[in-house]
């Protein structure tokens, strides 16, 4: 991170200048400036230094790991700083009073919280939590800013992003998962085989990696996605953005860049293409949404440039039938285009709580929305309106085991048999959500699909409501419908990963 | 009357935290206060007074040259420990558990007390010192400051200025806050996850920051800051001990703090970071108590094995003050060493300590198992369990187990004085001497006979009794060592205790219920003795004109005296018998008996059923061993009850590990011990003139002794003379007279005149001036003398008597102003 301060004179400060004995190269690995003209600096000697600005000299110097101190936050008071550390321990320094009631104040090392094996890389500090992030994320909520017990007091970890890294071609049956580096398709395998529920089908023919596309240069995939006939594949990164045309020839698959694609200044935050293959939408960082047609045999021309948002777009659910298009911007604000006259058609009431998932119901044309607090909302984009069903359940309320959960709906998708299922999933459950049934009250259990496996028929009528939750697959990355009979689950061991992941930092462990 | 010797005591619940006037070293032990010199390791002064023990000691901070100490007997006494005088003492009433003297608590102090109607609850109470006259007060100003506080010195510390008291107990931390009355607690978990434990066990407050350390049992330490804030406190974690932190002290600016545990490590952390650290290891037994001196140059460390280490401030070792180590167990006895008199006993861990008993010093350490002592709790270490010395103190055998119950790994040692290095070095070693325990040993104890006499016999749980004889080896060198000779049992029954007669003919083995005599040279069974019910617990031959008797004490409560020629019992008394001693140079036999909590001693000969000395009641402690230990010389002893006090003297050892012993002198005699004046006299710098006092002495002493009559103290008072401030003395054309006649060799008679008017001048001095403590002692052995030299003190000379006038005129107000 880097902060800016307006003086034009250049200040150099020697962090390693005390270090002597010390053969190894002092990195300066995050800085951060106070109000009072402090420059705080966190080394690969695992310091936390404190420098006055004007005079470049140490004021202050706490050893707070022997490992790198690599990332650095301050809280808006400013009287209590975040360190994280190659260690993956992060630590906390708090400015206190050095005698009670005194005036004089000192930063002192309080806190430490190991929650992470790896490097913490990014931290930030909000009014009543600490935010670490690695290779996972956590927020540790700092107890005496917390007012009350609840849902803000407790530490939470999050493992994936809560972004979809899986596209999927439901037609050609392909699925593009996207790394961060690099982009995989993969044909799926099949069965023609029936059997009973749990029981593993024997493959006739198996899923099949066709091909591997690596991003150019070091910049990290941000987007993909692979079109529902599967012959069209784009992704950005920061800078750029890239279309692929896919051809299938025989068994083999070959990629051929889409020349001339038009330059998009900024980067793409989300990139959509439509239910039959015809155009793409790029959901930009600027607040438009660029609607790009797609040419055969291998182009593509700028349609359209839909505005209207004022901040970044980040979500896109364009309509099945090509009319309709929802794209959710930084501020939360919904807002719905009509693509047939390229006019913006309306804006769903704005909640207080961002967009985690969104879709657009085939038949119905209404638009489901999950919340990031868990609310589920249902807006009808023709009548302008929220669903009587939508209505009724938010007068009634979500299962309090629903709203407890720690991780948002990250996708949406419909069943074509039968319209009143909607299929949602996070990183820990897969739901079905019947709308025909009654909702569920506080009461009754929520997750009862294995209790209602062992009742009768007719007792299992009267326990049945609406939510379907099936825990099966975890961590789950991706869930959609192929067709009617066929549901796709990406499941991502974290032990897959982790075994990948280098070694951590090595540290004597007493009694090892 | 009983005496009670004891190194300071690490055990026994008597909190202390010594404290430190730049060269002294207090410390409270037992009933007692303690002052150590600082350099010399030495024992200056011991001050008695309490009638229980000492709970805490705390120099008086409007006076460094002044002491309180607080006691379980309900007093505070205020001392001036550089002359060893109690000032005033104050009487609270209940038992004092800890005692906090913080500067800015004007005329009180603070005291732990238990809480009235409930049990095991303790309240710190300040407690308002009544200014008045006279030595003895009452101070029954009492104001609870604090409810439910732990009963231990280290649970309770005052803040920066005395703003703020921290105690804390189990995982509750309560600090009050004197000016604002505002009382805030703070808890922390009682799960104990991941080995974790939060309980405090010890607490210290910054010298100038508003900042509380506090240690916990599973080795953190915490340090809490913002505590004011009932929301917004905070602390940081530092850790590096894996088990409790017994003691915790801040520097005196606060810049760095001392940590100690089991780890016997005293860790030094600096600027309260975790990552700069420095350790002082090897301190060889667990850290009880830190203390700082209050110029910071010093500290030092009071470890659980009794011992005081005195550590520099960059954290180097300076010296150990140390006594008698405390063992964890003391499994050998108590040994009488026959070349230095030394007690021998367990000492640290696998080693045996030679405890001498005139200096109360250790004299060496031997290490017998030669291992690394691992201080872990649950691993099962081999340890000294049993030690013998032979008849002149030239074999040492000892006897190593693992602590394994069941199958124990045995190693018997005998080890060969070198009279060249001084010291005893290995000689044999013999891996399972015995398949199980070994319950005795001893070696043939002939003192005339020659060294290829010397047998050592041991008996075990496996049901034997071994005789281990020399044998000389074939190497030409013509070495010697140990090997089995004899192997005897008697019905299967497991050898419990074995001993010779004093003239090495006969053996006498007990197995369970049945005491064998053995002859020691055929090995043949000569006849058993029995007094069933009940097993042997101890036996022992009488000696000189009762070597015709055994002594045996059963596990049913009986003692019971053999007669060997008739092979009858000649007598026997029911008591229950826990130490039966013999003495070595006297017929006498010591028993002491266990009954109804309290320990009794009996003093008889085998031939007399009615014992010649009974003491009941002697300690309330368990007595669990006991020895003679020769004198030098036979002791005058006018008493006639003490009269088999006359060649050795007795000590014991209670279950507490206290040492003690019974003496015919009372206790204010045994409080002015010689070795004071002596070490007055070693602190005095060499000069000139010293070495002229010196001479003069040595000369004197020779005299004395070539007269054969008592030393009288007349360099004492030159010493003393000597030692008092200058400021503080007469002029000196006033004393000159004095000085050099006590310098001049004077005729007999003369002398003990005049030394007996000097004395007088001295003790009028002290009736004026209390301070003078060496005067008071003087006077003491004044007294002995004057009823040795008669009616001759009383007649002195007109001239003498003019002297005497003119100095009792002399303006003494000075000696108020002090």
């Amino acid at each position: 991170s880097t902060t800016w301060h307006p003086p034009p004179e250049v200040t150099r400060i020697m962090v390693n200048h005390r270090v002597e004995k010390a053969k190894r190269e002092c990195v300066v690995w995050a800085i951060a400036l106070l109000s009072s003209g402090t420059v705080v600096s966190a080394d690969s000697f695992g310091r936390v230094q404190f420098w006055d600005w004007q005079q470049g000299t140490l004021a202050e110097s706490h050893t707070v790991s022997s490992s790198a101190a690599l990332s650095l936050a301050v809280s808006e008071k400013e009287d209590s700083i975040v360190v994280g550390t190659s260690t993956g321990a992060t630590y906390q320094l708090q400015l206190l009073p050095v005698k009670l009631g005194g005036l004089e104040k000192r930063w002192v090392r309080t806190k430490p919280f190991q929650y992470h094996s790896h490097d913490v890389r990014a931290v930030a500090h909000s009014p009543s939590a600490l935010i670490s992030g690695g290779t996972t994320l956590v927020i540790r909520p700092l107890m005496e800013k917390v007012q009350k017990k609840g849902y803000d007091a407790v530490l939470r970890k999050f493992t994936f992003p809560h972004r979809r890294l899986v596209s999927c071609a439901r037609k050609a049956r392909l699925l593009l998962f996207q790394f961060s580096q690099h982009l995989e398709l993969w044909r799926l395998g099949s069965t023609e085989e029936t059997g009973k529920d749990g029981e593993v089908l024997p493959l006739c023919r198996m899923p099949e990696h066709l091909v591997q596309l690596k991003s150019k240069g070091p910049e990290h995939i941000y987007c993909s996605c692979v079109s529902p006939c599967g012959t069209w594949l784009g992704y950005s990164t920061a800078s750029r953005f890239h279309l692929y045309r896919v051809r299938c020839d025989g068994d083999g698959v070959s990629l051929r860049k889409v020349p001339k694609v038009p330059k998009l200044l900024p980067p793409a935050y989300q990139l959509q293409f439509s239910a039959d293959s015809d155009s793409l939408f790029v959901a930009s960082a600027r607040g438009s949404v660029h609607v790009l047609q797609l040419l055969e045999p291998g182009g593509c021309k700028l349609l359209h440039i839909a505005c209207g948002c004022s901040e970044a777009v980040y979500l896109l659910a364009p309509s099945a039938d090509g009319h309709w298009l929802a794209a959710v911007s930084g501020d939360w604000a919904i807002h719905v285009y009509n693509l047939k006259c390229f006019k913006h058609h309306c804006v769903v009431p704005t909640y207080n709580c961002a967009v985690s998932a969104l879709a657009i119901h085939p038949s119905t044309n209404n638009l489901v929305i999950a919340y990031s607090d868990q609310q589920l909302v249902e807006f009808s984009i023709p009548e302008k309106q929220y669903t009587g069903w939508s209505r009724a359940l938010q007068s009634r309320g979500l299962h309090r085991a629903w709203l407890e959960r720690d991780s948002p709906i990250t996708h949406i998708t419909f069943n074509p048999k039968n319209p009143a299922h909607i299929l949602l999933h996070d990183t820990y459950l897969l739901c079905v959500l019947d709308k025909s049934l009654p909702l569920p009250d506080d009461s009754t259990l929520l997750m009862n699909q294995s209790t209602l496996k062992q009742l009768p028929e007719t007792a299992r009528k009267r326990q049945l409501h609406a939510f379907k939750i099936c825990k099966k697959f975890q961590p789950l990355l991706f869930m959609d419908l192929l067709d009617e009979n066929c549901l796709v689950v990406v499941e991502r061991p974290i032990m897959d990963f982790k075994t990948q992941l280098p070694m951590p930092v090595q540290q004597k462990k007493f009694g090892t | 009357k009983m005496g009670r010797r004891s190194a300071p005591r690490a055990c026994g619940g008597s909190a202390l935290r010594r404290v430190f006037p730049l060269r002294y070293l207090l410390c409270a032990s037992g009933d007692f206060v303690k002052v150590y010199s600082v350099s010399t390791e030495e024992t200056l002064r011991l001050m008695g007074g309490h009638a229980d023990l000492v709970t805490g000691i705390q120099l008086n901070p409007h006076n460094h040259m002044q002491l309180y100490s607080s006691s379980l007997d309900g007093t505070i006494k205020l001392w001036d420990f550089m002359d060893g005088i109690p000032i005033k003492t104050f009487t609270v009433g209940s038992k004092l558990l800890a005692l906090y003297a913080p500067a800015s608590a004007e005329d009180s102090v603070f005291v732990v007390i238990p809480k009235k109607g409930e049990r095991d609850t303790f309240q710190l109470v300040s407690v308002k010192l009544a200014k008045g006259a006279g030595q003895d007060l009452e101070a029954k100003e009492l104001s609870v400051v604090l409810d439910g506080v732990g009963a231990s010195m280290k649970h309770i510390a005052f803040g920066r200025e005395g703003e703020y008291v921290v105690s804390v107990k189990d995982v509750n931390l309560q600090v009050y806050f004197f000016k604002r009355k505002l009382l805030n607690r703070f808890s922390l978990s009682t799960l104990k996850t991941k080995g974790g434990d939060n309980n405090f066990s010890c607490v210290v407050c910054h010298p100038t920051e508003d900042c509380i350390a506090t240690g916990h049992a599973d080795g953190k330490i915490r340090l809490w800051r913002n505590f004011h804030h009932r929301k917004e406190y905070t602390y940081s974690t530092l850790h590096w001990h894996h088990d409790i932190v017994m003691d915790l002290a801040f520097s005196v600016e606060g810049t760095r703090l001392l940590s100690g545990g089991v780890e016997s490590v005293l860790v030094q952390w600096h600027n309260e970071s975790s990552c700069q650290k420095d350790f002082l290891p090897r301190l060889g037994s667990p850290i009880e108590y830190i203390s700082m001196s209050s110029d910071g140059a010093l500290c030092c460390t009071l470890h659980t094995d009794n011992r005081i280490t005195i550590i520099n401030s960059n954290l180097r070792f300076s010296r150990s003050i140390q006594g008698l180590i405390k063992s964890r167990d003391v499994k050998t006895g108590l040994v009488v060493d026959p070349r230095t008199k030394a007690l021998v006993l367990n000492g640290e861990p696998g080693h045996l300590q030679f405890y001498s008993l005139q200096s109360d010093q250790q004299l060496f350490s031997l290490d017998i198992v030669q291992r690394q002592y691992i201080h872990q709790a649950g691993l099962k270490q081999s340890d000294l369990v049993k030690v013998a010395f032979s008849a002149r103190g030239t074999w040492l055998a000892t006897v190593e187990e693992s602590e394994e119950v069941t199958d124990p790994e045995l190693q018997l040692k005998l080890w060969f004085y070198n009279e060249e290095t001084q010291s005893f070095k290995l000689n044999t070693r013999i891996n399972s001497p015995h398949d199980n325990h070994i319950t005795d040993m001893c070696f043939r104890d002939m003192n005339e006979l020659e060294e290829d006499s010397l047998i050592l016999v041991t008996t075990g749980r496996d049901c034997v009794f071994k005789v281990w004889v020399m044998v000389e080896d074939t190497d030409p060198e013509g070495n010697v060592s140990w090997s089995c000779d004899f192997v005897g049992s008697y019905h299967n029954y497991q050898a419990t205790n074995c001993c010779f007669s004093e003239d090495g003919s006969l053996l006498a083995v007990s197995f369970e219920e049945t005491v064998t005599v053995w002859d020691s040279l055929t090995w043949d069974l000569k006849c058993t003795f029995c007094h069933p019910p009940g097993n042997i617990r101890n036996i022992c031959f009488g000696r000189q004109t009762c070597s015709k008797y055994l002594i045996g004490a059963t596990d049913y409560g009986f003692l019971c005296c053999w007669n060997l020629l008739t092979c009858a019992l000649e007598w026997s008394a029911h008591l229950n018998v826990v130490v039966l001693q013999p003495d070595p140079l006297s017929e006498h036999i010591a028993a002491v008996s266990w009954l109804s909590k309290e320990s009794s001693l009996f003093v008889f000969k085998p031939n007399e059923p009615r014992p010649i000395y009974i003491q009941r009641n002697l300690c309330k402690e368990k007595i669990l061993l006991a020895a003679f230990v020769p004198r030098d010389e036979p002791e005058i002893i006018s008493s006639e009850k003490y009269y088999w006090l006359r060649r050795s003297q007795l000590f014991f050892l209670t279950d507490t590990q206290e040492l003690m012993t019974l003496s015919t002198k009372s206790l204010e005699e045994r409080l002015t011990p010689s070795s004071k004046q002596l070490a007055v006299e070693e602190s005095l710098p060499v000069t000139p003139f010293s070495l002229l006092l010196g001479k003069h002495r040595r000369q004197q002493a020779q005299e004395d002794t070539e007269l054969g009559k008592p030393v009288v103290g007349v360099i004492t008072v030159n010493v003393q003379l000597l030692h008092t401030p200058a400021h503080v003395l007469p002029s000196a054309s006033f004393l000159c007279t004095i000085f050099i006649n006590s310098l001049l060799i004077s005729k007999e008679n003369k002398s003990a005149e005049e030394i007996a008017d000097e004395v007088e001048v001295e003790s009028e001095k002290a009736e004026d001036d209390s301070d003078e403590e060496d005067v008071t002692e003087m006077e003491q052995e004044d007294t002995s003398h004057t009823e040795l030299l008669g009616e001759m003190t009383c007649k002195l000379s007109k001239s003498q008597e003019k002297e005497l006038r003119k100095i009792r005129k002399t303006d003494y107000s000075w000696i108020s102003a002090f």
